[in-house]
């Protein structure tokens, strides 16, 4: 490849395409060495109850089983929990759900720990559990966790503006619709894993596939009560994370078995099952809708009530809740809403973040009203959307301002005026027997960063090398979504170095600066300030020290150059390496911070949120789905598939598209397949035989148009595009199925049982009536 | 640790299986591999069937062809003799698995599995296959409609492999239909599939129908009175959807994670309307 | 046992277990990490090998089964050269995202264009049909591999 300045704005290939290509780059899987020695995780595999007993004696005598831990092994206050701090590391005494841990076995190799896994026995006195919603509410339900308040709702929540109730009396049109969505898994290829040490000073490390090594450490230490500065947290590029690998899995089960390993490493590597039994999911929910609107469309009041399923500890649950909330009203302005919120602890496997955190959910539902309500009033869907998107200076559901940019109408017009769109009666009318098609639309936004409550802060460090090459280090993940890429860029960008001056140093807290989570659409744009901040500074820098060198009287006279620096006048160079060579160590790195700006609406509501509410950015798309339905078999396939986004400007069009692509295939996934199926809090589907995500023949080509605003407090001018885009396929999908055949499904996903079972009923209604 | 034999030819697998009597003998290994990681066996003795020779490979006849029960699917859909004279097989084993599965899997892995959804059966039904099992002394013949008793339960005996296929060409049949409904495209365990032969005559009037559905029962579903109800008539939807009716009476399907027995027996009758295009 | 074969163009020969598995074989053995495990099972594709150039899932192997085989991996694919066509054209269209399942992907891809040239877009989803991917939504895997087929046309039509 051909040197050159990654610069931003183009699609320069990926700063780790190579190593990923060729086999070389390391995941945390990839890590082995010498000694190593393999631990695993007895399980509960029920759902609720109580250790009465654990029998580990047979185990232990196996040969090549190095130790076995509990609960009681665990030295520090054995919880975990980003928010809340519910969850054993170890179960010492309650069981909440099938993968709850139970012992920890060290074994010197996979086929010893298998044996030795098998062999434990634990006495577990099973007591009544709590597998729904509905369970976990009742008044007499048994308590998931006996110590939260008497209850199992984890968070109630209510968000409102204006007067909703009265509103509704005002309205023409009123209509009630409940739709659910089962829980799903991010099915990331790489499996949850890591390794572990212990070094001869007694220091830890753990290379791990994690969203956020800082938290991790803050996890860990306080678990296990090692202190911090004992901790070292290695974060290599993941394969894949999509918000399942946000928050503990094997952290603080591998540090607590490297101390038991007297110095040897230890890796544990979850098999597919176990990350699904154990692993993070995506919150089911259920969600009742009550809209109203006057005859010309103009919406003005909205009801509902969202229902999150948690599973079995807090995790992300409120926050996740409390997201969906914030997003409940859709990208409209609705002068009057009224959003209450519960979730719920239950029995089953544990719910978190997952991309569209708590968006993907009632996206379905709010565009699932709109589709209804274009229905009933006759009206073309698009127009109603149209009619009542937000604009800038408009407040959101939640009441909060729009001041930043708003791109919703520009997304709609996009796709309106886009052939798929102009064509589809005719595309419709085309389809060949047995097959109906239909055209949807959904439009959708999703917030950026963490919301209020706690600082969306990164810290960027940029270093000139003794060597005279630029090098950063990232502070944040890169689980798959290109933000090393945009650093790179970025660093590139403002520094004018080529591609093979720049080295990236992915996520280690002895040597990157704490930069929060890969998560929430903020990864690029919160580091991506940071950096562009300490990059300028070092570029002044080098400049300055630069003119001492020269004896320049001006820095205006100094420019900074590929590997060098240029007095333009004398045209003297002076080689990055040789000033390198001058400037001690701490001159020749630049540390900078940036928090994300946070709304500034005093808002009356959300009070029961303490972090994480209310939003001020969002990014925007509008999507339409073109689809084929089979009436023999229900079969649902998209065909074409389009995405406008608004997601500012684009640092990387390539990137960007890959965000887009990735989110729609996620989101078809989501819409048409994936669903954890339960029975009584035990996973039905436990591989990916079971647990269905799309292959390459089930997604279409897909569209990407790029509505381009200019977020004017994003870097250059950017907004998060890893998250709107899997908030938009189900609910056009959706929609797209009722034109084709005028089934409006309300249970996600639309598989083709669903649909057939309706088209049967369907037609005994028709049948029934009186001709 | 489980030890591991891999014959070269027929001979060396009648001496391992002599010393071996309580051998597992496996082909590709997609079925037998995925149930031994679940259940981590351990101490077994396995013998790997993909080498001999005799086991792999197509033979074509004047009415058929004999089909080594080791041949890949790969090998099978690369045929072309195959993929012209029996269609039916052909589309049967292109939605099988995935690419790789397919590089690996073989047909007499297939049938000995006896899985109510294995891909490859409802074709082999409609076609009559015959299976040669063969031990060391000897071979007998049995059609494959008798050989799967229920689910993963055949009449191998101990020490005996399946080492043939006989399918005779379905001469005159002009449609050759295969369908699987699965959750997507590929690598999709059927929820029901139908293959469907069906002979007319020149004025359209269908002289004869073998028809056979997988996923539906225990076993592969066959039923005459289907069959009975379209001989004779011509291909029309009416006739087509009479003929369903009697089909979903022969079908036994189950609840399973992937669908419903009710949506089962339904889907698999619909099927037969799509022979109708 | 003593297994005998050609990995990645190289005479090989090793003892070990009959039954262990050929991806835990290449990986821990031979330090192939580019094979990735994403099911164990057969579903994913992510451990794909070349076995005398057909793809196969190296996680449904076991270790007797290399015996006398030529054995490709991710790593020994580009041979003598830097990059595979195939591998430059991943990087250049984009169909890299977090890359756990691109050595599968340009392996499995690689077996089709030994066989099909010139594929369709159509033929191509298929022939990874048997690689989930959950970041890119295939896209721009089915771009690269097209464009990868262009590439090795050109070369082919230079070298005569
Ligand atoms: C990811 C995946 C997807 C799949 N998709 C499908 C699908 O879509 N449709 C489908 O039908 N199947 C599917 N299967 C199942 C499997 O691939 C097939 O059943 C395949 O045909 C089995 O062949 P094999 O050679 O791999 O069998 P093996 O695993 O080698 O053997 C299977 C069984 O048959 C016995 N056996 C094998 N050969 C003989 C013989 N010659 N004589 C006596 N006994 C023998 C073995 O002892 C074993 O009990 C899938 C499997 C996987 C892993
Ligand atoms: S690991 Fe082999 S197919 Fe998934
Ligand atoms: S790039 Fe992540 S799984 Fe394909």
């Amino acid at each position: 490849m051909k040197s050159f300045i990654p610069e931003i704005g183009c699609s320069i290939p990926r700063a780790d395409g190579e190593a990923k290509v060729s086999g070389e780059e390391k995941y945390a899987t990839d890590h082995y060495g010498d000694g190593l020695l393999w631990a695993g995780v007895r399980r509960a595999g029920i759902p609720h109850g109580r250790i009465r007993g654990l029998d580990a004696g047979q185990a232990k005598n196996l040969p090549g089983v190095i130790a076995i831990l509990t609960g009681r092994d665990v030295p520090g206050t054995n919880r975990q929990g980003i928010v809340h701090k519910d969850q054993p590391v170890l179960c010492t005494d309650k069981i909440r759900h099938c993968g709850d841990p139970v012992a920890l076995v060290l074994a010197e190799d996979r086929t010893v720990l298998a044996q030795a896994l098998a062999l434990i026995t634990v006495d577990i006195e099973p007591l009544p559990g709590i597998f729904s919603i509905d369970d976990a509410l009742r008044p007499d339900a048994p308590l998931v966790h006996e110590e939260h308040s008497g209850s199992n709702v984890l968070l109630a929540a209510t968000v409102d503006k204006g007067n909703a109730e009265e509103a509704f009396s005002e309205c023409d049109v009123i209509l009630e619709e409940t739709f659910t969505v089962p829980s799903v898994a991010h099915a990331f290829l790489e499996t949850e894993n890591g390794i572990a040490w212990q070094e001869p000073d007694g220091k830890i490390v753990l290379v791990v596939s994690t969203q956020a090594p800082f938290r991790d450490r803050f996890e860990i230490s306080h678990a296990l009560g090692i202190p911090m500065d004992r901790l070292r947290i290695i974060g290599p590029y993941l394969g894949g994370g999509f918000g399942g690998k946000d928050g503990a899995t094997v952290q603080c089960l591998l540090v607590l078995a490297a101390i038991h390993a007297g110095g040897r490493r230890v890796k544990m590597w979850w098999s597919r099952e176990e990350s699904m039994a154990a692993g993070f999911k995506r919150h089911a929910v259920r969600m009742e809708y009550r809209l109203g609107a006057g005859s010309d469309g103009t919406l003005h009041a909205l009801k509902c009530r969202l229902y999150y399923d948690t599973g079995a500890y807090a995790h992300l649950g409120g926050e996740v809740m409390a997201l969906g909330m914030e997003h409940a009203s859709g990208p409209y302005r609705i002068p009057h809403t009224l959003i209450e919120g519960w979730c719920v602890y239950t029995n089953n496997p544990v719910a978190g973040a997952m991309r569209g955190f708590g968006v993907a959910q009632v996206s379905f539902a709010f565009e699932g009203m709109m589709d209804r309500l274009a229905e009933k009033l006759r009206m073309d869907p698009l127009d109603l959307r149209m009619k009542n998107a937000l604009q800038r200076g408009d407040k959101n559901g939640a009441g909060v301002t729009m001041t930043h940019s708003t791109g919703i109408v520009s997304c709609l017009e996009a796709v309106g005026s886009h052939p798929l769109w102009k064509g589809k009666e005719q595309w419709m009318a085309e389809a060949p027997p047995f097959k109906k098609r239909g055209v949807g639309v959904a439009a959708v936004f999703n917030a950026m960063g963490y919301g209020r409550g706690l600082p969306d802060s990164a810290i960027a460090k940029v270093e000139l090398t003794a060597e005279g090459k630029i090098r950063v280090y990232c502070g944040v993940s890169d689980m798959g979504q290109g933000n090393a890429t945009a650093f790179f860029q970025i660093a590139g960008g403002v520094l004018g170095q080529e591609n093979d001056a720049i080295e990236l140093v992915q996520p280690d807290t002895a040597r990157t600066l704490p930069s929060g989570s890969a998560s929430a659409g903020r990864t690029t744009y919160t580091y991506g300030n940071a950096l562009i901040q300490a990059a300028e500074e070092l570029r002044r820098r080098i400049i300055g020290r630069a003119a001492l060198m020269i004896l320049a009287d001006t820095v205006d006279e100094l420019e900074l150059l590929p590997g060098r620096v240029k007095h333009l006048k004398s045209g003297r160079e002076i080689p990055l390496n040789i000033l390198a060579s001058v400037m001690p160590p701490e001159d020749r790195i630049c540390i900078s911070q940036f928090i994300m700006p946070v709304a500034r609406d005093g808002l009356e509501t959300g009070k029961a949120f303490f972090i994480g509410f209310p939003h001020l950015l969002f990014s925007y798309a509008a999507h339409l789905a073109a689809v084929e339905m089979d009436e023999l078999t229900g079969t649902l396939e998209v065909k074409a598939y389009l995405a406008a986004t608004d997601a500012g400007r684009v640092l990387n069009p390539q990137s960007y598209e890959q965000q887009v692509h990735g989110a729609i295939a996620q989101g078809i996934g989501y819409a048409l397949c994936e669903e954890i199926k339960l029975e009584e809090g035990r996973i039905l589907t436990p591989d990916l035989a079971t647990f269905i995500i799309p292959g390459a023949m089930d997604i279409p080509d897909m569209m990407s148009i790029s509505v381009e605003t200019c977020e004017t407090s994003g870097p250059y001018g950017m907004k998060g595009a890893g998250e709107v885009g899997i908030n938009g396929p189900l609910p056009a999908i959706a929609g797209a199925l009722a034109q084709a055949c005028g089934i409006r499904v309300k249970t996600a996903p639309l598989t083709a049982e669903r649909i057939l079972e309706a088209m049967v009923e369907q037609q005994t209604a028709c049948e029934r009536k009186p001709s | 640790m489980n030890r591991v034999l891999l014959p070269k030819n027929l001979p060396e697998l009648w001496s391992f299986l002599e010393n071996e009597p309580e051998a597992r003998v496996y082909a590709g290994g997609t079925d037998l591999l995925v149930q031994m990681r679940a259940r981590c066996a351990d101490n077994l003795v396995l013998i790997c069937l993909e080498r001999i020779a005799e086991l792999t490979g197509i033979r074509e006849d004047e009415d058929g062809f004999w089909i080594g029960a080791c041949t890949t699917f790969r090998h099978l859909l690369n045929h072309p003799r195959i993929r012209e004279q029996i269609p039916v097989l052909a589309k049967a084993l292109s939605t099988l698995g995935s690419p790789p599965i397919r590089n690996m899997a073989t047909i007499g892995g297939n049938i000995c599995t006896a899985s109510p959804a294995g891909d490859t059966l409802p074709p082999l039904y409609v076609l009559d296959a015959d299976l040669i099992l063969s031990t060391q002394s000897g071979e007998r013949v049995v059609p494959l409609s008798g050989f799967i008793t229920a689910p993963g339960k055949t009449q191998l005996e101990r020490g005996e492999v399946l080492t043939q296929i006989r399918i005779k060409k379905p001469e005159g049949y002009r449609v050759q239909h295969f369908e699987k409904v699965g959750q997507r495209k590929a690598l999709a365990c059927a929820i029901a599939s139908m293959a469907a032969l069906v002979k007319t005559s020149p004025a359209g009037v269908i002289e004869s129908a073998r028809i056979a559905w997988g996923s539906v029962g225990p076993t592969v579903v066959v039923s005459p009175d289907a069959e009975a109800a379209l001989t004779g008539k011509t291909l029309s939807p009416a006739v087509l959807e009479a003929a369903a009716d009697l089909a979903g009476k022969a079908m036994a399907p189950i609840d399973d994670i992937r669908a419903t027995a009710v949506y089962r027996r339904r889907v698999a009758a619909n099927l037969l309307l799509r022979i109708g295009t | 046992m003593i297994i005998r074969f050609v990995l990645n163009g190289e005479e090989t020969q090793i003892d070990c277990a009959p039954d262990r598995r050929v991806i835990d074989l290449l990986r821990e053995d031979f330090g192939l990490t580019g094979i990735k495990e994403g099911c164990g099972s057969g579903e994913c594709g992510t451990c794909t090998i070349l076995v005398d150039g057909e793809n196969r899932l190296s996680c449904l192997m076991l270790a007797v089964q290399l015996e006398g085989k030529s054995i490709t991996t991710i790593e020994g694919l580009a041979g003598e050269n830097r990059q595979h066509p195939l591998q430059e054209a991943f990087i250049r269209c984009g169909a890299v995202q977090c890359g756990y399942c691109s050595p599968g992907m340009i392996l499995a891809a690689r077996a089709l264009l030994t066989e099909n040239p010139e594929p369709t877009r159509e033929q191509i989803r298929e022939a990874l049909s048997g690689n989930l991917c959950r970041c890119t939504g295939y896209q721009k895997i089915v771009d690269a591999v097209e464009a990868a087929a262009r590439a090795m046309q050109k070369q082919k039509e230079k070298a005569g």
